[in-house]
C-alpha cells in the first residue's frame, strides 16, 4: 500500500466534492479545446481552398447581380442577364496573364502558360426544378478543377453531353444515359460527379459551344477561371493589369479573398481563445475554492496523519495527487466535451465545415487541465501542511 | 528516558493569557506506566501534547533519551513521531475511509519503509482484531476502534506511548480490556503516559500524578 492509495480511497469517499472541483477544470478545458477544434476545422478548410484556388484568378463582368460562388468562397455576384464577357477578349486576357508570368518567372517560351477556363452560367428548369447550367471547355475545366472525380459514367466527350453535380443528380433524379433538355437543345448525361462539397454539386456542366447555342449566347461567357499554375505567380499583378486594360471586366485574385477570410478567422479564434482562457481562470479559482473547502473539511484527517508520522511534504503530496486526479479527469472530459462542443457549434460558425477529432489537442487538454488543477492546489496544500496537530484536534 | 524540565505553556496574549502549564517538572523512566489525573482544564491534555511535540512550549525543556526535543524543527519531530513516540486518543482518530488494516498500515506508509501488511495484521491480531481487519471504523464498536488505534500506535514499535483519555468513551468493561492491553505493553518495556479523569482507571497504572492549574499537585505516587 502506498500514499496514493490513501488518496484514492479518500477520493472515493468524497466523490462529489472531487467531481465538483473537476467541473471547473472541465469547463475551462472544454472551451479551449472546442475553440481550437473549430478554428482548426475552419483553417483546414480555408487552407484546402487556398491550395485549390491559390494561384487562381476569376474574371467576371463588371456589373453583377447573381450570387456566384467558387467552392465555398463567395466571389461576389454575377449578372446573367445582359452582362457577359465577350469571348473575343480571351486572347487579350491570355496575353496579359502569360506576359506577367513570363516577366515574373523569366520564361522565354512562347506557348500558353496559364490555364484559362471560360464558363457560361445559365438558369434553366429541368422537371420543374430550377438549376444552373454551366458551359465549359471540358479539357481546360478538368485542369482547373483538379479535385473533380467521376462518380458514375464518364467525363464529357462530345458536344451534346452533360455532366451532373452529385446533389443535382439526386434532386433531379438524373442518371447516366438520361436525356435532358436545356433550353433549345437536348443533352445526354455522360457522367455524374463525386460530391465535392462545393457549389459544383448543384450544377450541370456541358461543353461551352453547345450551351452557347442552346441559350442563344454565342460568343458570350459569364466568367473566366485563370489558373496560373505556380504559387509564386503574381496573381494580384495580373488582376491589376486585366482590370486596367480590359473595360467591362473585373479580375479578382482568389488568394486575396482567402487571405481576408483567414485573417477574420484568426481574429475570431483569438477572441474565443481569450474567452477560453478566462473560463480557465475562473475554473482555477473554482478549484482553489473547492480545495480550500476540502482542506477545512479534512483538518482532522490531516491532523491524524501528521500525528502518526506524515511529514509536511507528504501532506502536500496527498493534495497534489488529488489535483493530478482532478486534472486527468478534467483533461479527458474537457477534451471529449470540447470536441463534442465543436461538433455542435462548428457547423454554425462555418457553414458546411466538417469538424473532426484533433488528436494532438488531447495531450494539450490534459496538460492544460493538470497544470490548472495543480496550480490551484498549491496554496490549499501549503495551508494544509501548516496545520498543527494539536490545533486540528481542538477544532473538532 | 523522558525528562520534563520546568515547562510552561501559555495560550493567548496580553490580558487574555491562559497559563495551561506552569513550570512543570517530571521524569518518566523506561518501564513507567504513569496516570495523569486532574480536573478539566488542569492542563493534562496540553501536557501530553507538548511533550509529544504536537504543540509548542512557551518555556522549559523536554529531553527524550538524552536529546532535547522541544526545540526541534518539524522534520525532526516527524522522525520522533515515526519511531519513538506514539499516540492514542480518546476519539480514536482513525481515518474513516480506510479499513482497520489500512489505518494500522498508515504510519508505515508515511515512514517510507516498505509498508508490510503482515506487520499490520500481526498488530491487529495482538489487539484481538485479526478477524476484523477489513472493516472500516464506522463498522466497529468504540472499543474495537480504540484497539485499532492502539495497533496503529504499536506498528512502529515506539518506546513511549502517550494516551489521552484512551478509555474515556467506553463502558467500564471495555475500558478495562483496553487497560489490560496497556499493561501488557508496559510489561514489554514500553513506557506509558496516560491521561485520565477516572480514579479507577488511574489506580491500575504504576504511578499517579495529579495536576491542578498547570502544576503537579501530588505525585508521582506509586500505586
Amino acid at each position: 500500500m502506498k500514499l496514493y492509495k490513501i488518496v484514492a480511497k479518500d477520493i472515493m469517499r468524497r466523490k462529489r466534492r472531487v467531481l465538483y472541483a473537476a467541473l471547473g477544470v472541465v469547463i475551462g478545458t472544454m472551451t479551449v479545446v472546442g475553440v481550437l477544434t473549430i478554428a482548426f476545422a475552419g483553417q483546414a478548410r480555408i487552407y484546402r481552398q487556398l491550395e485549390q484556388y491559390g494561384p487562381n484568378l476569376t474574371v467576371i463582368p463588371a456589373i453583377n447581380s447573381l450570387d456566384m460562388k467558387l467552392g465555398n468562397l463567395s466571389m461576389g455576384t454575377l449578372s446573367v442577364g445582359e452582362n457577359y464577357i465577350q469571348q473575343d477578349q480571351l486572347p487579350k486576357i491570355r496575353q496579359i496573364t502569360d506576359g506577367n508570368i513570363r516577366k515574373a518567372l523569366q520564361i522565354d517560351d512562347d506557348g500558353d502558360i496559364a490555364t484559362i477556363a471560360p464558363a457560361l452560367y445559365e438558369n434553366t428548369r429541368i422537371n420543374g426544378v430550377s438549376v444552373v447550367v454551366i458551359g465549359i471547355e471540358p479539357e481546360t475545366e478538368k485542369m482547373v478543377k483538379t479535385w473533380w472525380n467521376i462518380h458514375k459514367g464518364a467525363y464529357l466527350n462530345g458536344s451534346d453531353q452533360a455532366l451532373v453535380g452529385a446533389i443535382a443528380a439526386e434532386l433531379l433524379k438524373l442518371n447516366v444515359g438520361d436525356k435532358v433538355t436545356l433550353n433549345n437543345d437536348t443533352f445526354t448525361i455522360a457522367g455524374i460527379l463525386e460530391e465535392t462539397g462545393s457549389g459544383d454539386d448543384y450544377q450541370i456542366f456541358a461543353p461551352l459551344p453547345a450551351v452557347q447555342q442552346a441559350f442563344n449566347k454565342t460568343g458570350m461567357i459569364s466568367s473566366l477561371d485563370i489558373r496560373a499554375l505556380c504559387n509564386s505567380c503574381p496573381v494580384e499583378m495580373i488582376a491589376d493589369s486585366i482590370n486596367q486594360s480590359i473595360p467591362g471586366v473585373r479580375a479578382v485574385a482568389v488568394k486575396q479573398i482567402a487571405k481576408s477570410e483567414m485573417g477574420l478567422l484568426e481574429k475570431m479564434s483569438n477572441l474565443m481563445l481569450a474567452l477560453g482562457g478566462i473560463t480557465l481562470a475562473v475554473g482555477l479559482f473554482g478549484v482553489i475554492n473547492t480545495m480550500m473547502a476540502s482542506v477545512n473539511e479534512r483538518i482532522k484527517d490531516i491532523g491524524i496523519m501528521r500525528a502518526v508520522g506524515a511529514s509536511r511534504g507528504q501532506i502536500i503530496r496527498i493534495f497534489i495527487y488529488e489535483a493530478l486526479i482532478i486534472g486527468i479527469l478534467g483533461g479527458v472530459a474537457g477534451y471529449l466535451l470540447g470536441t463534442a462542443l465543436a461538433y455542435l457549434i462548428g457547423p454554425l460558425v462555418f457553414e458546411g465545415v466538417s469538424v473532426s477529432f484533433v488528436p494532438q489537442y488531447f495531450p494539450l487538454a490534459l496538460a492544460v487541465s493538470i497544470i490548472v488543477a495543480v496550480v490551484a492546489t498549491i496554496y490549499p496544500a501549503l495551508r494544509a501542511s501548516r496545520i498543527r496537530v494539536a490545533d486540528s484536534f481542538r477544532a473538532i | 528516558m523522558l525528562e520534563v524540565k520546568g515547562i510552561s505553556k501559555i495560550y493567548g496574549e496580553g490580558t487574555v493569557r491562559v497559563t495551561a502549564l506552569d513550570n512543570l517538572t517530571l521524569r518518566v523512566d523506561d518501564d513507567d506506566f504513569m496516570a495523569i489525573m486532574g480536573p478539566s482544564g488542569s492542563g493534562k491534555s496540553t501536557f501530553l501534547n507538548v511533550i509529544g511535540g504536537l504543540d509548542r512550549l512557551s518555556s522549559g525543556e523536554v529531553v527524550l533519551d538524552g536529546r532535547r526535543i522541544d526545540n526541534l524543527d518539524e522534520n525532526a519531530l516527524v522522525d520522533i513521531r515515526r519511531g519513538k513516540i506514539a499516540y492514542v486518543f480518546q476519539q480514536y482518530h482513525l481515518l474513516p475511509s480506510l479499513t482497520a488494516l489500512e489505518n494500522v498500515l498508515m504510519p508505515l506508509i508515511f515512514c517510507g519503509r516498505g509498508a508490510d501488511e503482515k506487520d499490520a495484521l500481526y498488530m491487529l491480531e495482538r489487539v484481538g482484531l485479526g478477524k476484523r481487519s477489513g472493516h472500516k471504523p464506522g463498522q466497529l464498536s468504540g472499543g474495537e476502534q480504540q484497539r485499532v488505534a492502539i495497533a496503529r500506535a504499536l506498528v512502529n514499535s515506539p518506546s513511549l506511548i502517550l494516551a489521552d483519555e484512551p478509555t474515556g468513551n467506553m463502558d467500564q468493561k471495555t475500558g478495562n480490556e483496553i487497560l489490560e492491553l496497556f499493561k501488557q505493553l508496559n510489561d514489554e518495556g514500553r513506557s506509558i503516559l496516560m491521561v485520565t479523569h477516572s480514579p479507577e482507571i488511574a489506580r491500575q497504572a504504576k504511578e499517579i500524578i495529579t495536576l491542578r492549574d498547570g502544576r503537579i499537585l501530588t505525585g508521582p505516587t506509586k500505586n
